[in-house]
């Protein structure tokens, strides 16, 4: 009778193992996040507002049509106010900028004549550019301590992105100092749109509200390592 | 010790339904971040299904797809992942 006790007891515990194992299965409840994901897409909206201003502030224009002619960098002359937000609404706002422009052209030029068009475009994307760095302003330490904290990495995968990440810093580095002579900004572009993919993959599933963050902060952060001065601020 | 018997196989149950899942969640996250670290370096292994300890933050890994590797971190502090054969 002992024997027989013992030996269901055994078969009891043997079974259980493997019962137990299954159970350890369970990693995906993420259920909150999607509304994270919904406030993101959000953000864009307050970039579309700012355009009204751009409407009021073609008096700042006329006396600028001097720095009309480098087109890239009215981006960087509002640096000061908002550095990092510079080149990000240089790009976005363009399609939308670019279309009322023509429109007030064509417009425009059969009555008057074909010399006060020029001026009056670059100032349209200059404008929105500054007012829609106040809309996403770019916390670098917060989002690096993020990305350290969360779980949705490992801790081998997380020291080998730093070495991705200070290898492309390092590819910037002998660019700007032109010790890297085949590299040109396309690549570099290339390549750093490629680390932050890879960083979205590890983070999409299992930490979007962070992948979101990372996805709004891109442009801001691409403007810091595409402008030499910036970025000699980043490593210093 | 008919007692002592239902005793020790009551605490060894509870202790595999506790223990169990614990080895196993451990053992997955390192598989997975395993896996994550060889597909950022573009090397060809799909999933890691087998992970063996060699030293500290020294791993030999082994893929879904048969490819083996050794993932470790070496004196500069860099993760390094070397094929095995």
């Amino acid at each position: 009778m002992k024997a027989w006790s013992i030996a269901v007891l055994y078969s009891a515990v043997l079974l259980m193992l493997p019962l137990a194992g299954c159970a350890s299965h369970k990693a995906e409840p993420p259920v909150a996040q999607p509304q994270a994901v919904a406030t993101q897409p959000e953000t864009p909206e307050p970039v579309t507002t700012p355009q009204e201003p751009a409407v009021s502030k073609p008096t700042d224009a006329s006396p600028a049509p001097s720095e009309a002619a480098p087109a890239g960098k009215p981006a960087t002359a509002p640096a000061p106010s908002g550095a990092t937000q510079a080149t990000k609404p240089a790009t976005t706002p363009a399609p939308n900028g670019a279309t009322p422009a023509p429109k007030a052209a064509t417009k425009t030029a059969p009555p008057v004549a074909r010399t006060p068009t020029p001026p009056v475009r670059p100032p349209t994307p200059a404008a929105p550019a500054v007012a829609s760095t106040a809309a996403a302003p770019l916390d670098l330490t917060a989002l690096k301590e993020k990305l350290k904290a969360t779980k949705a990495i490992g801790v081998f995968t997380k020291i080998s992105l730093k070495n991705q990440v200070d290898d492309l810093m390092k590819q910037f580095s002998d660019y700007y100092q032109g010790k890297a002579k085949t590299t040109t900004m396309p690549e570099l572009r290339r390549s750093y749109d490629l680390l932050l993919m890879k960083v979205l993959s590890l983070l999409q599933d299992s930490d979007q509200k962070l992948a979101s963050e990372v996805v709004s902060s891109r442009e801001a952060i691409w403007a810091l390592l595409s402008d030499p001065k910036k970025f000699a601020t980043l490593q210093g | 010790m008919n007692k002592l018997t239902l005793v020790v196989a009551r605490s060894l149950v509870v202790a595999a339904l506790f223990a169990v899942p614990l080895f196993a969640d451990d053992d997955e996250a390192l598989k997975k971040d395993l896996t994550a670290v060889i597909a950022l370096q573009g090397l060809p292994c799909g999933q890691v299904v087998d992970v063996t300890e060699l030293a500290k933050d020294d791993y030999a890994a082994t893929c879904k797809d048969g490819n083996k590797y050794r993932v470790y971190m070496n004196a500069e502090g860099r993760v390094v992942v070397e094929k095995r054969k």
